[in-house]
């Protein structure tokens, strides 16, 4: 290790902070401060009111000079809070800022002692030795700084896609859209109507598609694929398949907007593409007001909340709703009776759509899991929970609420990309609250149904959301990573045994071999677990800041060598 | 007159590994709503309770530590998505091999969350009292048990030798993923696997140490350590073959081995 | 990227308003943050855990929330309020009220010496009233800004001219009974995002619930409240106790759409609380195992990630039972034990059940002052009295340059609420960038 060290002495300095009475109203600062001036390889200490306030950091910043302290150790609140100061005061005092160590001794130790003060000294003191025998293993660190590409690849050109792809081109980021259909619209191209507002879904998605097109910075490539994907964050090298032209692209950040596909219905309730259809096929019937049926009936949950499907499509039941209001507007002696198990219109305006569908007359029958409808030729027979009989409903066109399900093809992007699906085969976000259109991937993003069926204001908002976090990395020229991260040292390298359990381990894809079969560590991506140097079988990475040095010197320290 | 029991009754030195998101959070929550519970625990923080190396573990035990707390986010939780699935392999590895000295009741992993500073402080007294039932640790004091301190060696070096590091970090590969063959080897399988190489890393490594000292032969290697010969045998060529001992000289018939 | 000059206006610190917030300083854009409340943190603070990971709430909310207050480019103005705004998309100005929290910001550490000495106790808002703060307090122990505030309605120094212990313990001097409100201007604002979140019916109108006894029976508790109670650092330390007696409840009911879905009341669906009631009782049987919960619901609502197995989990895993009905009264026994009466849909019959605890998911309303506000920034209500948006594109105002996300305009969950908080701060950055 320390043939890459300077061989310079090193020299800690010490500061015990009073905090006041909470820490000095429990111990005693200044013995204490005295004390730890014995401990190895400490220059100086001393004890201050508040290390934080503008005289601590001062004396902090003086003793550097003045006594040559090339390590900091500040004994006080907690470094959750106050760690990002006293880095700064030691940078501004000319130190590498990762030669700071943080000792806890207030809200793990006087505050939670307070009627133990020896002890609480005891522990304090212990907690200073194994702090500054961290310290003297520090080893300064630089912020990594890695470059960006301001451009962005949206594959796919559904209303997601091209929402994300128009933000970020009217932010001024060069964009392109990949499609792999010869137009763009997406699903929305085949739907007739658009919930809750029934407006025509053609005519919604023309105006989007005219603003993709006369839009400055944005080009749409369709009838085409991604076949491969190299790089990271701000740096991806992508290559496109164009009907057999290949072409390269190079940008920043990625953005997933492939959207779901519909339900082969072959098989449930009867479906014959014919009497027994889906919503989807209701809808070009609707749009050309092709409709001779005068019993409709429509089976909510058809395919999906089951064993096989276990989730709820969330936009099933506004469709059957829309599309059952249309049918009474075209002619209000159809009879529509919707057969449903919960049905789902979240939030205000939905839940009135539904009371309109009500008012209507459209008929709303409860069905259970447990006894499903069972389809005859032109009849349906459904339990009914409110008056606890069967109800035999004649129909002449059936229709069947079926889920939007996963892309059979998204396992080959998610591959291409290194990023995970969830059970359903739908992408898997970094985080399902929090970061819902990140991946923990940096780089890569996601919106729409690719991610979980969503309706078309939901999907508007997630492309905006998606090109939200793309524009977070593309509006730097460089970003600052963390510069505690995990590396294999050269003087490791001969350790490697390339068994790959760290590839496996890392929870961000930051490790990779190279074209030399090294093992590789991408900087950018690392975000200083250290789960690889734990793991490593031949202990050949080293997670900096962090190191097995330092940490077994703190046990040492505390267990005496 | 506190200070008078204190010297008759046992206070354990105990360590705990925190981590930085969950646990360490809780136990300032605890500082900040002033929950007290006993100081015989001092604190290392990680970023990630997987970051607790199995040796970080067995080290302090063999320093005469009474007991090693580590301590991370709920399951699910984790700021690094898995982290703790990956501390729970590793602590589970580090107390089966501490189970053949008993001091697997020394260590302890739990669950901590940044809201949860009642339950920090809880646990800590928990562990605190738990640890004093037991005593302090054969291994603390001036004359630490010499004896068990050189197996808790050979466990240091065992737990750090590259089969046990490749069956942890594999162990998810292995029972998660199918091989090109297709075939996956179940949770219980793999467990099985794993005693067994826990059974034998422990031996030979011991058999490691006690070749450090000076040459044996099988026969005295089975005496000192109290084995069956032919085990030895069969753990001292293994090591053999992984080139970490080597024939010194044989006498008469008998081979002495020696630590490479 | 050349440097923008022009800002962002986040109003709201709830996790829409920090998303939203974070993504504009992330991408260079000064953002100015305006809170009500002395700390961020919004309604999500004050949850236990999050729905369908059951996630510890202040876990991963607290990164977020230290991240803001420290972002070079975020100011905060926390216990502030939006009181003026002229111009228009690009070039709005506004005026800022900042509250005198009588503390020396700079100067105060949070020790919580002043809280320890203060006399006046008063009702704590953050934890639903369900125990007492004193007059100089922080908004939650976890709180950011980590600060004192000292409540000027309630102080004694303001009250009766009398005490300031406060300032006698403040070993940092941090105390300054001198302070004045301020008024803050900000010009040069490209985009202004509203983001103020959600009340919930109780807070306005209580008469409404007393048909389910709450305020009546010390046993009926809110939703809110009983979130409160669940969590490790509320009012209960996370064991659940009766307010009648103490005890643990073994049998608990939980009654959805308390206000929603009403012909009397909001006719809208409040979105969230089928799910997090089923989190709830997940929870309370995590620290019970012989609890029993009772669901009582119209139509269960779980369409987002997970939702569907995290219900069948709680069927199959934590003892809850969903009753399709309609509830008819409660009313208690001698001992208080709420009684439900109940139309059960399952078999049309009229039904008791007695239990030791009853939970309201109350009904989910504009944010308290959103009338307000809609004039100050111009934008227009929906009929329900929510933030209009543009069909389709729900962060859209009726007002260029204003945009929304969260509750303020619909009720909706947390992965909701960030999703359209990054949205609207693609928006935003449209509008500040030029584009």
């Amino acid at each position: 290790m320390s043939e890459e060290r300077n061989e310079e002495e090193i020299r800690v300095g010490v500061f015990v902070c009073h905090c006041g009475s909470n820490i000095g109203g429990v111990i005693d600062c200044k013995k204490l401060a005295e004390e730890v001036r014995n401990f190895p390889d400490v220059a100086y200490t001393e004890d201050n009111l508040y290390t934080c306030s503008e005289n601590g950091l001062a004396a902090i910043k003086k003793a550097v000079e003045e006594h040559k302290l090339n390590r900091v150790v500040v004994a006080s609140c907690t470094p959750r809070t106050h760690e990002p100061l006293f880095r700064e005061c030691i940078s501004e005092a000319g130190l590498n800022p990762y030669l700071f160590n943080f000792v806890n001794i207030r809200d793990q130790c006087t505050w939670v002692h307070m009627k133990h003060p020896e002890e609480a000294y005891d522990k304090a003191k212990d907690l200073i030795k194994m702090g500054a025998a961290k310290a003297v293993k520090l080893e300064p660190l630089d912020m990594i700084m890695v470059n960006i590409n301001p451009a962005a690849l949206v594959i796919g050109g559904g209303v997601a896609g091209m929402s994300a792809a128009l933000s970020l081109s009217r932010q001024g980021f060069k964009t392109y859209i990949v499609e792999k259909e010869d137009k763009l619209g997406g699903r929305l191209n085949s739907l007739h109507k658009l919930f809750p507002y029934d407006i025509e879904a053609t005519e919604f998605v023309g105006k989007i598609i005219n603003n993709v097109k006369n839009a400055q910075n944005l080009e749409v490539i369709t009838s085409s694929r991604v076949i491969n994907i190299e790089g990271f964050i701000g740096n991806y090298e992508v290559e496109i398949d164009q009907n057999g032209n290949i072409r390269k692209l190079e940008v920043g950040a990625i953005i997933v907007a492939v959207g779901s596909s519909l339900l082969n219905p072959q098989g449930l309730f009867g479906y014959d593409g014919i009497k027994r259809i889906t919503q989807y096929e209701l809808e070009p019937k609707l749009k050309n007001k092709d409709l001779k049926a005068k019993e409709v009936v429509m089976i909510q949950c058809a395919g999906s909340r089951n064993d096989e499907r276990p989730y709820c499509s969330s936009v099933c039941c506004m469709t059957a709703l829309k599309n059952a209001l249309t049918i009474k507007e075209l002619n209000p002696d159809i009879h529509v009776t919707i057969l449903f198990r919960d049905l789902y219109t979240p939030g205000t305006s939905y839940e009135e759509y539904y009371r309109k569908a009500r008012e209507q007359g459209v008929l709303f029958v409860k069905y259970d899991e447990d006894r499903m409808p069972n389809v005859e030729e032109n009849q349906v027979k459904v339990f009914n929970e409110y008056i606890g009989d069967e109800m035999i409903i004649a129909y002449d066109l059936l229709v069947l609420s079926t889920p939007l399900v996963a892309n059979s093809d998204n396992k080959d992007l998610a591959q291409l990309l290194k990023v995970p699906l969830e059970a359903n085969g739908f992408f898997l976000e970094a985080h399902v609250k929090l970061r819902p259109n990140d991946f923990a991937t940096d780089g890569v993003y996601i919106g729409g149904s690719a991610k979980w069926p969503v309706d078309i204001t939901e999907t508007i908002s997630q492309g905006y959301a998606a090109a939200s976090r793309a524009s977070t990395i593309l509006s730097h020229e460089t970003i600052e990573v963390e510069g505690a991260t995990s590396i294999l040292p050269e003087y490791n390298k001969s350790l490697c045994t390339g068994c790959e359990v760290c590839i496996k381990v890392c929870p961000y894809n930051a490790i990779k071999k190279n074209e030399n079969d090294e093992i590789e560590i991408i900087q950018a991506l690392c975000k200083g677990c250290g789960l690889c140097a734990a793991t490593c079988t031949n202990k050949a990475l080293v997670i900096r800041h962090f190191t097995d040095d330092q940490i077994l010197s703190e046990i040492y320290a505390y267990g005496g060598e | 007159m506190r200070m008078e029991e204190n010297r008759v009754s046992f206070e354990p030195k105990l360590l705990g590994f925190l981590c930085n998101w969950c646990s360490y959070a809780g136990a300032d929550l605890a500082g900040v709503s002033r929950i007290q519970y006993p100081p015989n625990m001092r604190v290392i923080r990680v970023m990630c309770s997987g970051r607790v190396d199995p040796e970080f573990v067995i080290q302090a035990l063999e320093l005469g530590i009474d007991g090693v707390y580590v301590m991370g986010c709920h399951i699910g939780d984790c700021h690094y998505l898995d982290g703790n699935y990956e501390a729970i392999r590793k602590f589970d590895m580090t107390k089966k091999f501490l189970s053949f000295v008993g001091l697997d009741n020394r260590i302890r992993l739990d669950w901590v969350s940044a809201s949860e500073g009642v339950r920090f402080g809880e646990v800590v007294s928990k562990f605190v009292e738990d640890i004093k039932a037991l005593g302090p640790s054969p291994l603390s004091g001036d004359t630490p048990d010499q004896e068990l301190l050189e197996k808790v060696k050979a466990i240091r070096e065992a737990v750090s030798s590259n089969r046990m590091r490749a069956l942890v970090g594999r162990q998810r590969k292995i029972t998660e993923e199918e091989n090109v063959y297709g075939e996956k080897v179940p949770e219980e399988e793999f467990d099985v696997l794993m005693d067994q190489a826990i059974k034998e890393e422990y031996d030979r490594h011991r058999i490691l140490l006690a070749l450090e000292k000076d040459s044996k032969s099988v026969k005295d290697l089975g005496i000192e350590l109290n084995l069956d010969p032919s085990i030895v045998l069969e753990h001292t060529l293994t090591l053999k073959s992984r080139s970490q001992v080597d024939f010194q000289k044989i006498i008469g018939n008998t081979p002495i081995f020696m630590r490479i | 990227m050349e440097k923008v000059s022009k800002s962002a206006l986040v109003i709201g610190g709830g996790i829409a308003g920090i998303q939203a917030a974070l993504d504009l300083a992330d991408m260079g854009i000064h953002v100015d943050m305006v809170e009500k409340k002395p700390c961020i943190g919004g309604r999500m603070a004050q949850l236990d855990k999050t729905f369908p990971t059951n996630d510890c709430s202040i876990c991963i909310l607290a990164p977020k929330l230290s991240e803001c207050y420290r972002h070079p480019n975020i100011t905060l103005y926390s216990y502030s309020e939006v009181q003026k705004v002229e111009g228009s998309a690009g070039n709005f100005s506004a005026e800022i009220l900042k509250r005198a929290r009588y503390i020396k910001e700079e100067e105060c550490i949070n020790c919580g010496l002043c809280v320890e000495k203060c006399p006046m106790r008063v009702e704590d808002e953050f934890d639903r009233e369900l125990r007492k703060r004193r007059a100089i307090y922080i908004y939650y122990l976890q709180g950011v800004p980590a600060i004192m505030t000292i409540d000027k309605e309630k102080c004694l120094w303001f009250t009766k001219n009398a005490c300031r212990i406060c300032e006698k313990t403040c070993e940092r001097e941090a105390i300054d009974f001198e302070q004045e409100d301020q008024i803050i201007k900000l010009e040069n604002i490209g985009s202004i995002i509203v983001a103020t979140g959600y009340s919930l019916i109780e807070d306005i109108d209580k008469d409404v619930l007393k048909n389910y006894g709450y305020g009546k029976f010390r046993n009926v508790v809110s939703a809110l409240e009983f979130e409160r109670l669940e969590c490790a650092s509320g009012p209960q330390g996370g064991h659940i106790k009766r307010f009648s007696d103490g005890k643990t409840p073994k049998k608990i009911a939980f009654l959805q759409c308390i206000g929603s879905r009403s012909d009397r009341v909001e006719k809208y669906c409040s979105s969230i609380c089928c799910m997090y009631t089923t989190k709830e009782a997940m929870i309370a049987y995590e620290h019970d195992n012989e609890l029993e919960s009772y669901v009582f619901y119209i139509d269960m609502r779980a369409g987002g990630k997970g939702f569907q197995s995290f219900l069948r989990r709680g069927a199959a895993e934590y003892n809850i039972k969903y009753i399709k009905s309609k509830i008819a009264q409660i009313t208690v026994d001698e001992k208080e034990n709420p009684i439900i009466i109940y139309e059960d849909l399952d078999n049309d019959k009229i039904t008791q059940l007695k239990v030791d605890l009853v939970v309201l998911a109350t009904c989910i309303v504009p944010p308290q002052g959103i009338d307000n506000l809609a004039e100050i920034l111009g934008i227009e209500l929906n009929d329900y009295n929510f933030i209009k948006t543009t069909p389709f594109i729900p962060v859209e105002t009726s007002k260029n340059g204003v945009f929304t996300c969260g509750c303020v305009h619909e009720p909706m969950d947390i992965p909701r609420s960030v999703a359209e908080a990054s949205g609207a701060a693609a928006k935003a950055a449209e509008i500040i960038r030029g584009g």
